[in-house]
């Protein structure tokens, strides 16, 4: 997986810029600053995972891995470009990793389907509790219809990700993110009588 | 835009939104639209999908997030732990952090000091025993279909290393280690993920960093050697695999030469 480029976009994290050479935190710094980024971070982390159909007790202990690695990758002097696109790089993998060894121990076919179906089951879905009306199951409908790879693409720019960092997250080109998203984008409408 | 086409497509009208594009190109786009009532029309259509995803989305969800303190607060307790560095501690110090990682804080007095007893002793069997070496028939080490032009591909991504903390537990527990620190541990890959090891259980140990001469640290170091010489062409992949699996101190000699680890 290529490293996450630097963004250059508005809305990134206001953090400090060190290069990679430069002499790693007092610890007492670094513990500081990786608390404030769990506050930041830790409820769209955490609705992320989620999405990707991790339950919410395994989601929470993948949050904790993604910041003490944080803490652990800041600690030796790693790049600090474009931390969020980091954070939430590492909770994908580990969720997909979670969700594969998940999978193996039911040696069932839990890891199939679509990632909006998979917040069904076994755990009753907080989406499915909170849906009222048949315009919401409609939109829902469509959203677990969608191919993963198109999930995943609305679940991080819901969260604020930038193309670029979305791409960097999974893997993927620029130009596949925008077409994904207007692709999700166009059947959401459609299935909202558009 | 095209002459024969000059309205934005939804792909273009949707990166303007996100400011994905150039500046001049976002311009001309907002300056169509202002012209353009079935544009702006459709552009509103565009923010209304995206109104209605992100209320599903947000409705959806948010209610069942957990509150943060608890969290926050277990987070800065293993900070400090980590921050503490490589001490050696002892297991009964050890405990109740570990144990706040897995489980509720609400166990029983019975349950506790069963579970330390347990500790003490699968802890100080898998110390004496000598762990530096998986046991063969927990770890046999897995692999997945890589060529050597996969591993070789991009520069080694730490990230891909690392593993949930459910697997981790199930690792320490397979090798009887249920309360294991998890800082005293490297759940490592026996094949590493750069030489084409899987993410399967058959393939994670848990290795102790600083319990014995053959640790962690040097079986990192072995495993970048073993990259450097596959990608460079002087090692086959399936040997690398072979070799870092059969016996990995063994393959350290080999391939460094050496009969105890190198200084780094």
């Amino acid at each position: 997986m290529p490293v996450t480029p630097p963004d250059s976009n508005s809305n990134e994290l206001p953090l400090p810029v060190r290069s990679a050479t430069a002499l790693p935190f007092p610890r007492s710094d670094l513990e500081s600053e990786v608390i404030s980024l769990f506050d930041q971070l830790r409820n769209p982390l955490l609705r992320y995972v989620l999405s990707i159909g991790i339950r919410v007790q395994e989601a929470e202990e993948i949050v904790q891995d993604v910041f003490l690695s944080l803490y652990r990758h800041l600690r030796i002097g790693r790049s600090r470009s474009n931390l969020r696109g980091w954070v939430f790089r590492v909770a994908h993998n580990l969720a997909l990793k979670q969700r594969e060894s998940s999978r193996r121990q039911l040696g069932s076919a839990a890891g199939s389907g679509d990632l909006a179906e998979r917040r069904r089951d076994p755990a009753p879905d907080p989406e499915e509790q909170m849906v009222r009306s048949e315009r919401r199951k409609r939109l829902l409908a469509v959203l677990r219809a969608l191919p993963e790879q198109d999930q995943a693409c609305l679940y991080l720019r819901a969260e604020g990700l930038r193309y670029r960092e979305i791409a960097a997250v999974l893997d993927r080109s620029l130009g596949s993110i925008s077409i994904s998203l207007t692709r999700s984008l166009a059947r959401l409408h459609r299935a909202d009588g558009g | 835009m095209t002459i024969e086409d000059p309205h934005p497509s939804d792909q273009e009208m949707l990166l303007a939104a996100d400011g994905e594009l150039s500046p001049r190109r976002e311009a001309s786009i907002r300056a169509h639209l202002a012209g353009c009532w079935a544009c702006r029309a459709r552009m509103s259509e565009l923010e209304t999908t995206i109104r209605d995803f992100i209320e599903l989305h947000r409705s959806g969800l948010d209610p069942a997030l957990p509150a943060a303190a608890g969290p926050r607060a277990l987070l800065k307790a293993q900070l400090a732990e980590l921050a503490a560095g490589d001490r050696r501690e002892s297991p009964l110090r050890l405990f109740p952090l570990s144990f706040a990682r897995t489980v509720a804080v609400s166990l029983s007095a019975a349950v506790l000091a069963t579970a330390a007893v347990m500790l003490l002793t699968h802890s100080s069997r898998y110390q004496r025993e000598s762990s530096a070496i998986p046991e063969a028939n927990l770890t046999p080490g897995a692999t997945r279909p890589a060529t050597r032009e996969d591993v070789c591909r991009s520069e080694p991504d730490q990230n891909a290393r690392l593993i949930p903390a459910s697997v981790r537990q199930r690792v320490f527990e397979s090798y009887g280690l249920p309360n294991a620190r998890p800082e005293a541990y490297e759940v490592d890959y026996l094949i590493t993920p750069e030489l084409g090891g899987s993410d399967d259980i058959r393939n994670l140990w848990p290795e102790p960093y600083s319990s014995t001469v053959w640790n962690a640290h040097v079986k990192d170091a072995l495993e970048d050697r073993l990259h450097e010489m596959v990608c460079d062409g002087t090692l086959d992949l399936r040997t690398a695999q072979h070799d870092i699996a059969s016996n990995w101190i063994a393959a350290y000699k080999k391939y460094f030469h050496a009969d105890k680890p190198l200084a780094r």
